[in-house]
């Protein structure tokens, strides 16, 4: 240790704190001995399981049952929403499906008078006349004849 | 098989250890306390709160080396608290007036007076935290290792911080007291 190391060791010796001071000291420590101990929040939730009937413990209980008493008004709630947003959507869904059957079935209406008129219509007269008009050539002429006589 | 004491003579018991913890220990709290701030009141203040806490803490505390580090540490760490939330100044040693110089111990005069105070005035415009660990170096003769136990710091950092702060101190010494002071 250097000359100057000394110096600083003598410069920072250790002094005496002013008189009484452990006294002092002493009676905080003593009064707060005397105080009864402050319950944490954890050990004064915690003590509504070991005594939970002591009055000081009605104000948790009466916490805790709204606490739950929200939560279950919450859950239920939250449930009825959920039930009602669902209907709805199966409801919207419901009605655009009527709505495609009902677009889909006047379609296969409009279809079948359609296939409907053709069948029935001069499409099948015309193909009658023009059996008449030329004869099948692949039918005995013969018979033709004899019908004829 | 030993009868149980009772709740206010196991006070009473721990009451006088914690008397004779504070009567031994004062000194080292008050003056780590006292040479950091530089304020009296506020360093009883500091060295109160901590016998307070060491009071609430004494159980789990397991030997007298353990309580002895255990002072030391929060006192340190008291110390540092107190500095942030205060925003304490960083004295300039051109701006220390000649009177703020802390008193000497009533037991020891020093050998050189005015070194002494012009060193205490030196180690006040520090930075915290070298001046804690200069605090703990030379007024309670901690080693590196020691100090960086209670600083929670690495011991390599606690050296250099030292040096810096030694060369600090001598250049300032050097430059307001002359050489020869320093020599002799």
């Amino acid at each position: 240790m250097t000359h100057f190391e000394d110096e600083l060791k003598d410069a920072l010796r250790r002094q005496k704190p002013p008189d009484g001071f452990a006294d002092r000291v002493l009676a905080r420590a003593a009064e707060s001995d005397s105080r009864p101990a402050k319950r944490t929040w954890r050990d004064s939730w915690l003590n509504i399981f070991a005594q939970p009937f002591a009055p000081a413990n009605l104000l948790h209980w009466a916490t805790v049952a709204a606490v739950a008493a929200a939560l279950v008004v919450g859950g239920v709630h939250y449930r009825n929403v959920h039930v009602q947003r669902e209907r709805a959507q199966g409801e919207a869904a419901k009605a655009r499906l009527l709505l495609a059957l009902r677009i889909a079935g006047s379609k296969l209406q409009l279809a079948k008078a359609r296939v409907d008129q053709i069948n029935s219509g001069p499409i099948n007269r015309r193909e009658v006349n023009s059996d008449q008009r030329h004869p099948d050539p692949n039918s005995d002429p013969t018979a033709n004849q004899q019908e004829r006589e | 098989m030993a009868e149980p004491v009772p709740a206010e003579e196991a006070a009473d018991v721990a009451l006088g250890d914690f008397a004779e913890i504070v009567r031994q220990h004062q000194s080292m709290v008050f003056s780590m306390a006292l040479r950091f701030l530089a304020d009296p009141p506020a360093a009883e203040e500091l060295a109160q709160d901590v016998f307070m806490q060491l009071h609430a803490k004494l159980n789990t505390l397991k030997s007298p080396e353990h309580v002895v580090f255990w002072l030391r540490k929060v006192t340190s760490h008291r110390c540092i608290d107190r500095l942030r939330h205060s925003r304490m100044p960083q004295v300039s040693l051109d701006d220390l007036p000649e009177s703020a110089g802390l008193e000497f111990s009533r037991d020891v005069q020093p050998a050189d007076p005015f070194l002494s105070r012009r060193l205490q005035q030196l180690v006040r415009s520090l930075p915290a935290k070298a001046r804690l660990m200069v605090i703990l170096r030379y007024q309670e003769d901690l080693s590196a290792e020691d100090i960086a136990g209670i600083l929670d710091m690495p011991a390599a950092t606690v050296k250099s911080h030292l040096q810096r702060a030694l060369a600090m101190l001598r250049d300032k010494v050097v430059r307001t007291m002359g050489e020869v002071r320093t020599d002799t």
